[in-house]
């Protein structure tokens, strides 16, 4: 397959993932198989995704959405998410996607700190949005995908696509116009608005060959929601620049049906969570045993470090091994990976794509020596390198240091340059592949009346890398039930997301602070797994 | 009120929804936000409500509301 080459200066990262699919020959070339949660299947061609996402770029341009506006994707895994991404692409506004299962505060934190005009959602989502409306000035329009009824700020979204064209001419973009939008949570503050240009098609069409290793005879299969930088990246521009053909799935987890899946539909690359992996793992061998993967050439993985025990056991029963891959919502494409015609080194996260410089720099700014550990930094700039943290330049200026990306992670790196993941270099949990912040669900927490203080850790799982627990100093005359422990779970669940609400949550009569009143995560770290909590001389008894 | 309804309210309250109407055909994919985590949520605030404790193995096997229901009508008659 050739590479992706920029054709006449249009840098537009729709333009190559619909009309230059239709105009090198892929027109009636499937773009995606569409498989929604009951099993009902639908082809999509490269022609429909041109003309689908044609009709979203021509009903917001209408409504006045211009180049450089914010538009937010609030939907689940459906068709309608990638032609409403495209299109927002091609008026060149700036594509945001939320994942659905935010809560009214998360969806109030992002939507009221980039300004969004536009949300587009599905009716059974809006209540979420309308209950953080009130507080969204500059939200002017939310477009539902199955609502034909208009009020004022709510519109319906069936008849105007109707009644748009399918023809959209892309006006030539610039390579460094602002395009996605993703929001990050870091250890401290609200989540940040990691913003990208449109230049970044380079390196995520660039690394889908590399390292995913696509051609156009694959059925590739990304189980990323498009809420997250994988589910754009890998799920949406990557492999759709290339003209290849997708495997999209609308359901959840379920270990019986993605072997169907996979079987079935003949997927030939699979892209997923270490945490999927590692339910499969919990399965029967027998469950295996009923399909055939003989198609599936290579299997990828992403967001969270892949133990070794996965690739033992994907070896034996999957008969295929892992390639893991390491990236950031920053990095907006994989930096460091394994991949075929690489030996995969036990425990490593591989080594860097072309292009990329990783360097393992001490606290004092010096390289480290090989299996030293220290800050895995890349060396500055590569073409989907973030280009700000929206609202939030000076936290974005803090992540650079002599030409080094600071990624905060820790890391080491061998002799023969393969990188071993360690552990953050913040408080930053990430569980199931997602990051989150302690600080916006100790927030959260204490707008529960019965919570005087709150402090949130990342403890070890054996399913999700790392679990949410939370340690709670509960008001005077109040006492620990099992509804009051009900209530918090059902309030972080909504407010937030599911993701974040904690697994596991201790009453403790004092949170451990320092003398300047930060909360001391390392000692109630080591408390939670019964070890020694080391230092505590900066204790504030 | 009966023990489907009383079922619904709990379905409501836990997935902040006053208009979700369950069925017993309802299933996980047919509720916004009902993933692994938030069904923890709701099954220890059905267990609450009702007094009974369903037994691990059969959280994670229901597909229905319909086969949830059933196991915790099991439970009530056994209470009694």
């Amino acid at each position: 397959m050739s590479e992706f080459k920029i054709i006449n200066n249009q840098h537009n990262i729709a333009y190559y993932c619909t009309r230059h699919q239709c105009l090198t020959g892929n027109a009636a070339k499937t773009a995606f198989i569409w498989i929604d949660h009951t099993g009902k299947r639908e082809v999509f061609t490269f022609e429909q995704l041109e003309k689908e996402s044609n009709r979203y770029a021509n009903v917001l341009s209408g409504m006045g959405i211009e180049k450089g506006d914010i538009v937010f994707t609030f939907l689940p895994k459906l068709p309608e998410q990638f032609f409403a991404f495209l299109g927002i692409l091609k008026i060149q506004a700036v594509a945001g996607t939320l994942f659905s299962n935010f809560g009214e505060e998360a969806l109030y934190d992002r939507l009221s700190d980039c300004g969004a005009r536009v949300v587009i959602t599905k009716k059974s989502l809006l209540k979420k949005i309308l209950r953080a409306l009130p507080r969204l000035e500059k939200l002017e329009f939310i477009f539902v995908i199955d609502e034909e009824e208009n009020n004022e700020k709510v519109i319906g979204l069936p008849k105007l696509l109707a009644g748009a064209s399918e023809t959209f001419t892309i006006t030539q973009t610039n390579p460094e116009t602002p395009s996605v939008l993703h929001y990050t949570s870091g250890s401290t503050g609200k989540p940040k608005g990691v913003q990208h240009i449109h230049k970044s098609i380079h390196t995520q069409s660039q690394t889908t060959q590399e390292v995913l290793c696509l051609n156009e005879n694959d059925l590739y299969w990304c189980t990323a929601d498009q809420g997250w930088v994988t589910g754009t990246s890998y799920g949406i521009i990557g492999p759709w620049s290339l003209g290849i053909s997708q495997l999209h799935y609308g359901g959840a987890y379920h270990a019986e049906t993605w072997m169907k899946l996979i079987e079935e539909e003949k997927v030939t690359k699979w892209y997923t969570a270490p945490t999927a992996l590692r339910m499969l793992m919990r399965e029967n061998k027998t469950l295996f045993e009923k399909f055939s993967l003989k198609h599936l050439e290579h299997i990828f993985s992403v967001g969270e470090p892949l133990n070794p025990e996965i690739n033992i056991w994907a070896k034996k029963v999957l008969g295929k091994e892992i390639y893991d891959t390491w990236f950031q919502t920053e990095t907006g494409s994989i930096m460091i990976s394994n991949r075929p015609g690489i030996e995969i080194k036990s425990g490593s996260m591989g080594k860097p794509v072309d292009d990329i410089h990783a360097e393992i720099i001490s606290d004092t700014g010096e390289i480290c020596s090989s299996s030293e550990t220290g800050h895995l930094c890349l060396k500055t700039s590569w073409d989907s390198m973030f280009v700000d943290y929206l609202n939030n330049s000076k936290v974005y200026r803090e992540k650079f240091k002599n030409g080094y990306y600071y990624s905060g992670d820790l890391a080491f790196k061998d002799e023969e340059g393969y990188l071993y993941f360690i552990g953050r270099n913040d408080d930053v949990i990430n569980t199931a592949g997602h990051l989150i912040s302690p600080f916006e669900i100790e927030s959260v927490l204490l707008e529960i009346p019965e919570i005087a203080e709150s402090a949130v850790i990342g403890a070890p799982d054996d399913i999700l890398y790392e679990k949410v627990v939370a340690y709670i100093r509960l008001k005077d005359f109040h006492s620990w039930t099992d509804d009051l422990e009900l209530r918090i779970r059902i309030f972080l669940s909504n407010r937030l997301s599911t993701i974040a609400t904690p697994k596991d949550i201790k009453i403790i009569e004092e949170i451990p602070k320092n003398k300047s009143g930060k909360i001391m995560r390392r000692v109630l770290k080591a408390m939670y797994k019964g070890e020694d909590p080391g230092d505590i001389s900066t204790l504030e008894i | 009120m009966d023990t489907f309804d009383e079922l619904n309210k709990i379905f409501c309250k836990v997935f902040y929804d006053d208009d979700i109407k369950i069925s017993p055909e309802t299933t996980a994919n047919d509720i916004d936000g009902w993933d692994s985590l938030s069904h923890l949520n709701l099954v220890v605030a059905v267990e609450k409500n009702f007094g009974i404790k369903f037994k691990d193995e059969e959280i994670d096997k229901w597909k229905t509301v319909g086969e949830m229901y059933n196991s915790l009508l099991l439970l009530i008659q056994q209470k009694k």
